[in-house]
């Protein structure tokens, strides 16, 4: 088998992988929010709630924060 | 620890960034437009001896609007939005707040002396890569600094997971770490001399086809980690911000920008075709060139729908107006590029003024609007001032917009017209013009894109204008305005 | 990606890099091994060349002319035989361009005399009328930097094995020795074909003006 050769067959195989992997991926996203297992869209509020006190959408445990905002 | 009535966010950072912007902007693009209007008037050559050509400008314009401009606005965003999203305030960190201005400093020096070392003819002669070996060194310690202050303050963060404009700035952090330190692998001559000549020359660790290889290695994926990623990154703050809108979907939003990492890279070598470069490489450019519509569309649908139910908003507020266009720009400049990354139309494109076309209207109509854009939504919070003037922003954005369509048309048609003449053959296939005959025929289209340039660099100056005044003599603001930037 | 990655900054980063870094380890990396060789009878280039290569670098004839020819009958009759990239082996960096504001340079010592090149930086429009290009006048004013490009070829040779003789060597005395015996007359037998007396003379008195460097290199594409 030759460079080139070999280099087809990869190729193929390659392609076939990421098309997979890709709509796998986008599976997995909406399958697990319809599930209720996640919820993604939550995040998108973290540019909109941005002042030093609003509420964080996760809150960082290991931040080392010790004023009480409220 | 301070108590959290007094606890703000510092914008002192972001402003030092903010006004280099404004001034890199003008001085970038006045030279860009001068040597626009040098290739329409050769006489225009001469109005600075030898350091006023053509040739020697040209490296001047593109490094003052790419690391002068363009990385000053990513900065300034960065230093703002940033705290925001990660909820920290750079004043709750005092050596990280210094260490930013100090990196803002060596940003200064590093800035003056690439425009002096450019300006005497002192270049390495990659594109995008000119500095010479010391001030290269002084980048990376410029870069080094603000990824330390990048994850310092990511990890004093109070909210836990990273918003989408993160992701970005980290992948900006480390796709030009990566790049530019391979790009620019030199060795300088004094040491291996003897002492020998001037102690700031250099040769590439690489040779002709490899170098080549990994310059535009390094330079498509500048265009990516400079013109792309962090813009991208700013859109998905202000553009939401702004508006009021949360981000259309967070799931688009990953998938973009996993599929944008992946393949970005790839795409370097349709820089490259008909070139001495492997065939394979040539044509792997030219695929993973066109796949990279995908991600890059994903993320600009995702702003446009952003706006969904509230288009409103775009008659309204010039700020949208301006992001709006430019993710539009965004995904014309997206499609144009693949389109000129197919071998066959690339043997046309290819070394013609198409090229520079499809530059401009990537800069021009996607990077310094959503600059334009992300500074004057940052203004009024930091300056704690009421935006000077919306009528002479609505203004600049159509001179802006007239100016860019005008560049990039006559572009296409320069490009197209020469790269058309270039191979025209007689009934006896015999080429049929010489090769100035396939400039001269340009003139026309040089006028005109020096027009367009020109009504781009006056939007500039009405922006410059408007930012000052906002900053010094706009209404005074009670409190930091929430979403709509308020303008008068 | 799956939810805790974008939590996890550094985990994150190290996927992000993962991935960014995966297209250069598959696209860049095999050609290192192939790409380098000479062709056949290739030299490297003298000094006085490599200067007029500093001088090429420094007006930064770069941005409106390139050094490739694409493997299409309209080049390879507008310009000759198309580029091979054992042609390049010895260009640190490769001036390949983007932009042909001008016409392709790659092989111009071809179709191009001396005496042309001299005449066409002085002012290009005596030999070209409509050329757009600017004169470049101030190369036959401005001194050749010989030093820093006998410094680059004693640098090639040593790191990269470039094959010079033994008269590229380290330090003053050598480099002093080859000016001498090698670089002046290199450069006289040029600055002859030129017919202008001033830049004779300043080579004659031993100073090699940029002009005769350039034209050094030019004559040298081939």
């Amino acid at each position: 088998m030759t460079l080139t050769e070999m280099q087809g067959y990869a190729f193929f195989f390659f392609t076939i992988l990421l098309v997979v992997i890709l709509y796998g991926y986008i599976l997995h996203l909406y399958r697990s929010e319809k599930k209720g297992e996640r919820d993604y869209e939550k995040y998108g509020k973290m540019a909109l709630d941005d002042e030093l006190h609003d509420r964080p959408v996760e809150e960082n445990p290991k931040a080392t924060n010790d004023d009480k905002k409220e | 620890m301070q108590s959290s009535a007094a606890l703000e966010y510092d914008y002192s950072v972001a402003k030092l960034y903010m006004w280099t912007a404004v001034i890199f902007g003008i001085v970038g693009m006045t030279i860009g437009v001068l040597i626009a209007s040098q290739l329409a008037f050769p006489e225009l050559n001469y109005l600075m001896g030898e350091y006023g050509t053509f040739s020697r400008l040209r490296p001047l314009h593109t490094n003052v609007v790419v690391y002068g401009f363009t990385i000053s606005g990513i900065m300034a965003s960065f230093y703002y939005s940033a705290q925001r999203v990660l909820k920290v305030s750079l004043a709750e960190l005092p050596f990280i707040n210094f260490l930013a201005k100090f990196q803002f400093v060596a940003y200064l020096i590093a800035a003056t002396l690439l425009v002096l070392s450019l300006g005497m003819g002192i270049t390495a002669s990659k594109e995008y890569a000119q500095m010479e070996w010391p001030l290269d060194i002084l980048i990376v310690v410029y870069w080094v600094i603000w990824g330390i202050n990048m994850f310092a303050m990511i990890g004093a963060r109070r909210e836990k997971a990273l918003y989408i404009s993160m992701w970005y700035y980290i992948a900006c952090f480390l796709g030009v770490a990566m790049l530019y330190l391979f790009n620019n692998m030199e060795v300088p001559t004094i040491f291996f001399s003897g002492g020998l000549g001037a102690w700031y020359h250099s040769v590439s660790m690489y040779a002709g086809t490899n170098d080549a290889l990994v310059q535009w290695w390094w330079g498509h994926n500048a265009v990516a980690f400079v013109f792309t990623v962090p813009i991208i990154a700013m859109i998905y703050y202000f553009l939401p911000k702004e508006s009021g809108q949360a981000v259309y979907s967070y799931k688009l939003s990953l998938l973009s920008f996993w599929g944008l990492m992946f393949v970005y890279l790839w795409a370097g070598g349709h820089h490259l075709l008909w070139s001495t470069v492997p065939d394979w490489m040539q044509t792997m450019g030219s695929i993973f060139s066109v796949v990279l519509i995908l991600p890059s569309w994903g993320s600009a649908i995702n702003m446009l729908l952003t706006m969904k139910g509230e288009w409103n908003q775009l008659t309204e507020n010039p700020l949208i107006k301006f992001m709006v266009l430019a993710s539009t720009f965004y995904m014309l400049s997206t499609l144009e590029g693949p389109i000129q990354a197919v071998k066959s139309v690339n043997a046309i494109a290819h070394f013609t003024d198409w090229i520079p076309g499809h530059v401009h209207d990537g800069v021009l109509g996607w990077v310094a609007f959503m600059v334009f854009a992300a500074l004057m939504h940052m203004a009024p919070r930091a300056f704690k001032r009421e935006i000077y003037s919306k009528s002479l922003l609505e203004a600049q954005f159509w001179i802006q917009t007239t100016g860019v369509v005008l560049y990039f048309t006559s572009m296409w048609i320069a490009g197209i017209t020469q790269g058309m003449m270039w191979r025209a053959v007689d009934e006896y296939g015999n080429l049929m013009y010489s090769f100035i005959d396939t400039v001269s025929v340009l003139h026309p289209y040089y006028t005109i894109r020096a027009i367009g340039g020109l009504l781009y660099l006056i939007g500039v100056f009405m922006f410059a204008y408007n930012f000052f005044m906002t900053a010094t003599a706009g209404r005074k603001l009670e409190q930091e305005p929430q979403f709509r930037s308020p303008m008068a | 990606m799956f939810h805790w990655l974008e939590k996890n900054p550094f985990l994150f980063s190290v996927g992000v890099f993962i991935v960014i870094a995966f297209a250069g380890l598959i696209e860049i990396l095999p050609n290192f091994a192939e790409a380098a060789r000479p062709i056949k009878g290739l030299k490297p280039y003298t000094v006085l060349e490599l200067a007029g290569k500093e001088v090429y670098k420094k007006d930064n004839c770069i941005a409106c002319h390139s050094q490739l020819i694409r493997p299409f009958k309209s080049e390879t009759d507008r310009y000759g035989k198309y580029s091979l990239s054992g042609e390049y082996a010895y260009d640190r960096p490769f001036l390949w361009g983007s932009k042909r504001t001008g016409p392709d340079l790659h092989r111009v010592g071809n179709y191009r005399t001396p005496d042309w090149h001299a005449n066409h930086m002085w002012d290009p429009k005596s030999v070209v009328p409509d050329s757009i290009m600017p004169a470049y006048k101030h190369q036959f004013k401005n001194v050749a930097d010989l030093e820093t490009a006998y410094a680059e070829a004693v640098t090639v040779k040593n790191v990269f094995n470039t094959p010079y003789g033994d008269e590229i060597q380290p330090g003053k005395e050598a480099y002093e020795k080859y000016l001498k015996e090698k670089a002046l007359p290199e450069a006289l037998e040029i600055a002859k074909k030129m017919k202008n007396k001033e830049v004779l003379e300043m080579v004659q008195k031993g100073q090699i003006p940029e002009i005769v460097a350039m034209i050094a290199y030019l004559d040298r594409l081939k």
